[in-house]
């Protein structure tokens, strides 16, 4: 590992980071500008070169590695982050940055962006987005607006588009920034503040597509219209733009609004930008043009340990608990015995912090064997969480052991009520000979359609007043299932079916209740 | 071995399976039972069955487990073709296992299992305890969860279902009665996992115990029985799994690499213990990273085996199949990393817990272009810790990704382990490139011996490079798309993969040296069919055998070893994927391809009657 002392980095100039390849983005790319902006500020961030990688996917903007004069990756659709990961927890003290664009980052790679901003490993990545696809040939991007007419939308895009920084914050990014192509010196400071920041760094970066998407960022670009369109973040600092300083953001309810200054609106009134403010953080990722101004800048920024330190932190551990790792314990780390020859073999059982892990499916049991008692005193073992256990436990636990009650639908309903009055039950299956449900007969069909109104009942079947066809459920089903059906369709009742049809048990209401009952039994 | 009480019947080998429900804890009694032999010393083998639903509904045919294991005094390779004696704890396993037993074997039956519902569940019409159709067998029907019940009462705190729970070591108790094991083994693995919690410890001691005493006080069982120790070689052993001995052996090859190990993985059946053995090992410096997906994982290890660790993952078929691409970047970007395939029943999600040696032509080929990667299968558990250290050889040798691939059944099986000596195991040199004053870094200049390109990591001043996907030209690795360069890089891949035969010793036959057959095996197959074959030779037929452990390339001397023999059959958890290989490689049409896709390994019979027909059908 090279840990080398800060007064031996030489001092760099933007050339060092140049390397011999011939630059081959389109002329007038915005990738001109940014690979600028990171030679520039690299020399200034007081990292040895040989320390710095760069690791992008696919794309014109991914291209960027083969130009820098570091170590580099130009790997493979939409996985940079991956690699990323990968490298700097196999050598945390590297600086390492993502390059990716709109496609790279958020359509084929989306899945990586998100899990590297949620476990806050301590990369760079500089997503440039100019809302297409460049490198094949102009088709829409996931930040592409909606309408947007290309090679592959004729008739306009019919997909929201991504906003970036939204994204990256709601996967819990601690570092969230947007800057531009144009902003040399913007740029420059979000780059600065990006690698200072210790855990993921999302840097949105504006950037224009000569070819296929000229001028998307016209109205933040355009110096004219810049002034008015955009608002320039700064922490401490009161939410003001506009070419004459005139214009300000306000609080109204839980919106932002913009004020014109003057006429009783003061700067006092303005909402000063907090980066540590994860609700304004939001509110800021919402605002576009036209109706508000394009924030850019530094719109959050949190600490919090990166992963690979924590990772590290865990392995130092483990070695401070394990001082003397060598091989020949770690293999002997089980019960083992001697064989010698013709002798009585010699057992020797170790500790089991040492033993490996059994198998899954024993793990499982005897997880449950311990979660039992676990750490809770005796008398309080029947407390386990039975909202749990239901969302786990099929309903054929409910009805072991016990048969369903079944008729023909030709019983004749006096019968089925003296059947019903017997077993104490609420309700009859009705089975045709091979044992298929016809229907179910319940104590609700005997108060709404007999009682009061039919008076023959041994001449009249089931079959007349049973509800034909119920709902039914396979027997792997959850408790908790079960419990949601009957709440919503007010079942008190549930058939319980074979996969070929027939009919294998009943489930009721108060089945569940009494299942349930069974985890207070000893309070 | 003195003992000579009449009641005792010694023999050499015993075949036992447990069966139950998914939840009765079936794998811990199978391990605990074979523990207990192995520690007595007899040679083991073991095959877990388990259903892929971690709890299918209780008592039904779906969530039957089950726990095979061999036990003998003789060396064995497999858990056994039929057990001799079935452990059922209700009527699903009854009945979802007599098939396979043995005529005239025993069956121990929990009686209170045997409900109209249980029957029901079970597709019995009738009670097969109560009508004939046992009959050829030996029954013994033990009232299990009364018993069990009974030597529970009195511990205070346990639930009803607590007691019911340890009713599997109650059965456990029974069969160490007749099998005369020791109970030490299982008492002190009671008091290390349940310690904390005494009455549960208690309690399961207490069932193990009134099995135990169960056996001797009835009169149900007749004879007990004594397996004859084994001869190992001398030496101290372990009970080890294919999944665990990769990770013995990954941690061992980064050691000896003087090397952290990354493991980037995400869980997948059956590969996923992988991760979790080596998530205990950190303080080796091992770091495991869980992945959000199969794609990450391989992306990660390609980024740490940039940054300079021995970069590993481990995955099934179908995490292959989402890595492929990714796979290929390291095949190009020319970094080592070792590719773990525990291989499973496919196609698509398939059957997660069942075997098969079905991706052997996934990983020769599923990739897009020429990309050539070295394939090595172990073909033993205990070998997988050997094939893990090579793997990583190779990888470092010729600067490639390896495929290690192995299957369920050797990932899952447990046999003893004779315990190496870590100062035995050769170091792995690796050698990262520095800077030379006046010369200008080549990335891409390849060792003469190996074909291997340096392996310049970051931090090391002055080899800044860029590595890419793009076709490249030799030397500097500058993105090229000339017809030359192009094609001399895909000659260089795949001739520093050939190389490789430098360093794999000469393929070894078992049998004659030449004759009317060859039985080629590799992978996990190889326990089935080196028994089948010896019990052809004991039974007069003139057949060898020879396993490949090398996949890609072939060991040098195959071809010439191959040509020897009239037939060359191969049996395979696959339609025939070696032998494909085989015809293709050396032009060859005297393979039989012996296929067997089932989700389950050979059994020696099996290969036994197959050989013996072809023997037959050729005289």
């Amino acid at each position: 590992m090279t840990d080398i002392p800060i007064q031996n980095i030489p001092t760099y100039t933007r050339k060092d980071f140049a390397s011999d390849q011939t630059v081959r983005w389109c002329p007038g790319c915005g990738d001109y500008a940014i690979i600028a902006g990171v030679q520039k500020t690299l020399p200034g961030l007081g990292i040895p070169k040989e320390n710095i990688v760069f690791i992008s996917g696919i794309g014109c903007s991914s291209r960027f590695p083969y130009y820098m004069n570091t170590y580099g990756i130009h790997s493979i659709h939409g996985r940079a982050p991956t690699l990323a990961t990968g490298l700097k927890i196999a050598r945390p003290e590297l600086s390492v940055w993502v390059v990716t664009g709109d496609g790279d980052g958020l359509s084929i790679g989306g899945n990586h962006l998100l899990h590297a901003c949620r476990r806050n490993i301590d990369l760079n990545i500089l997503l440039f987005n100019n809302r297409i696809y460049g490198l094949t040939k102009g088709q829409y991007s996931p930040t592409s607006l909606p309408g947007t007419k290309t090679k592959s939308s004729p008739m306009g895009s019919i997909e929201p588009a991504f906003n970036p920084v939204a994204v990256a914050l709601g996967a819990e990014a601690t570092f969230i920034a947007r800057t531009m192509d144009t902003l040399t010196r913007h740029l420059e400071a979000t780059l600065k503040d990006a690698a200072e920041h210790k855990g993921t760094s999302f840097v949105e970066i504006f950037q224009n597509c000569v070819i296929f998407n000229n001028g998307t960022w016209e109205h933040v670009a355009n110096k004219s219209t810049q002034d008015d369109n955009a608002l320039f973040l700064e922490h401490g600092q009161p939410m003001i733009f506009g070419k004459d300083k005139d214009k300000g953001l306000r609080l109204n309810g839980l919106r932002l609004e913009v004020v014109q200054l003057g006429d009783g609106v003061t700067e006092a009134d303005l909402l000063v930008h907090d980066e540590t403010n994860d609700h304004l953080a939001y509110l800021l990722t919402q605002m576009d043009y036209p109706d508000y101004p394009v924030p850019f800048g530094v719109i959050y920024r949190v600490p919090k340990p990166p992963y690979e330190q924590q990772l590290m932190a865990q392995v130092q551990e483990a070695r401070v608990k394990k001082p003397s790792a060598d091989l020949r314990s770690l293999y002997q780390a089980d019960y083992t015995w001697t064989i010698e020859a013709e002798a009585e073999p010699e057992v020797t059982i170790v500790d089991t912090a040492e033993t490996m892990a059994i198998s899954g499916l024993d793990e499982a049991y005897i997880d449950e064997m311990s979660e039992q008692l676990g750490e809770l005193p005796p008398e309080m073992s029947s407390k386990i969480d039975p909202m749990a256990d239901i969302t786990q436990a099929p309903i054929a636990v409910l009805h072991q052991g016990r048969t369903p009650i079944t008729v023909m639908p030709e019983t004749s309903v006096a019968q089925a009520i003296n059947m019903m009055h017997e077993a104490g039950i609420g309700a009859l299956l009705v089975v045709d000979p091979s044992n298929h449900l016809d229907g179910i007969f319940t104590e609700s069909d005997v108060l709404m359609k007999i009682a009061m109104k039919v008076t023959d009942l041994d001449n009249r079947t089931v079959s007349e007043f049973m509800t034909p066809n119920p709902d039914t459920l396979p027997a792997h089903i959850s408790i908790a299932h079960a419990l949601h059906l009957m709440s919503i369709h007010h079942y008190r009742h549930i058939p319980i079916v074979n996969e070929n049809g027939t009919v294998s048990g009943i489930i009721s209401f108060r089945d569940v209740v009494r299942y349930i009952e069974t985890y207070f039994d000893r309070e | 071995m003195t003992d000579n009480t009449p009641q005792f019947e010694e023999i050499d080998s015993v075949i036992i399976r447990f069966a139950g429900d998914s939840g009765d804890g079936m794998q811990l009694t199978g391990t605990q039972f074979t523990d207990a032999s192995a520690a007595y010393g007899n040679d083991i083998s073991t095959f877990p069955d388990f259903p892929a639903e971690i709890r299918a509904p209780a008592g039904t045919l779906a969530g039957v487990s089950g726990f095979q294991v061999n036990l003998s005094s003789q060396d064995i390779r497999t858990p056994g073709d039929a057990p001799q004696v079935l452990v059922a704890m209700n009527p699903a396993a009854l009945a979802a296992n007599l098939g396979d037993l043995e005529q005239g074997g025993i069956i121990i039956v929990n009686t209170d299992n045997f409900t109209k519902n249980n029957l029901k569940k079970a597709h019995y019409e009738n009670n097969p305890l109560e009508d004939d159709s046992l009959r050829g067998f030996v029954v013994h029907q033990v009232p299990l969860t009364t018993l069990n019940r009974k030597a529970l009462e009195n511990i205070p705190g346990l639930s009803s279902k607590e007691v019911d729970r340890c009713q599997n070591f109650f059965a456990l108790g029974v069969t160490f009665w007749i099998y005369d094991r020791p109970l030490e083994t299982t008492r002190a693995w009671i008091q290390q996992k349940f310690g904390k919690n005494p009455a549960i410890a208690e309690a399961n001691l207490r069932a193990l115990e009134a099995g135990y005493y169960f056996g001797e006080t009835t009169e149900a069982f007749q004879t007990r029985f004594r397996i004859r120790r084994a001869r190992l070689k001398p030496g101290t052993y372990r009970k080890i799994t294919g999944n665990e001995a990769a990770a013995l052996g990954l941690v061992t090859a980064a050691q000896k690499a003087g090397k952290p190990l990354f493991f980037g993985g995400y869980p997948i059946t059956p590969a996923s213990d992988i991760l979790h053995h080596l998530a205990g090992m950190k303080h080796f410096d091992v770091r495991t990273f869980q992945a959000e997906d199969e794609i990450a994982a391989m992306g990660s290890v390609i980024g740490a085996a940039f940054g300079g660790t021995l970069a590993v993952t481990a995955t099934s078929g179908p995490g292959i199949a989402l890595k492929s691409e990714a796979m290929n970047l390291g095949l190009v970007l020319e970094l080592p990393m070792i590719i773990v395939n525990v291989q499973r029943g496919g196609p698509s999600t398939g059957m997660p817990t069942k075997v098969e040696q079905s991706d052997l032509l996934q990983v020769m080929f599923g990739r897009n272009g020429e990309s050539p990667l070295p394939v090595i299968a172990p073909l033993s558990p205990g070998d997988c810790f050997d094939m893990a250290i090579e793997a990583a050889r190779f990888a470092v040798r010729a600067m490639t990704p390896v495929v290690l691939l192995m299957d369920g059944y050797l990932a899952n099986s447990a046999e003893p382990w004779s315990i190496p000596d870590p100062d035995t195991i050769a170091e792995i040199e690796i050698t990262h490139p520095q800077v030379v004053e006046g010369e200008t870094f080549l990335p891409y200049r390849r060792d003469v011996v190996t074909l291997g390109r340096p392996w310049a990591i970051p931090g090391t001043p002055g080899l800044e490079h860029r590595l890419g996907g793009l076709s490249k030209a030799p030397e500097t690795g500058n993105v090229s798309y000339s017809p030359d360069h192009h094609w001399a890089m895909i000659n260089d891949r795949k001739e520093k993969v050939e190389r490789l035969q430098d360093i794999i010793p000469e393929q070894q036959v078992y049998g004659p040296k030449s004759g009317p057959m060859l039985v080629v095996t590799w992978g996990s197959t190889y326990g089935a069919a080196r028994s089948a074959v010896e019990k052809a030779e004991a039974a007069g037929l003139k057949v060898a055998h020879t396993h490949l452990r090398y996949l890609n390339p072939f060991p040098a001397n195959l071809e010439n070893l191959l040509s020897r023999y009239k037939t060359i059959l191969m049996p395979e958890l696959n339609m025939g994927q070696l032998a494909l290989l085989l015809r293709g490689t050396f032009g060859i049409s005297n393979v039989v391809s012996f296929p067997k896709v089932q989700g389950r390994p050979f059994t020696i019979g099996e290969i036994y009657r197959k050989i013996h027909d072809l023997t037959a059908r050729a005289n």
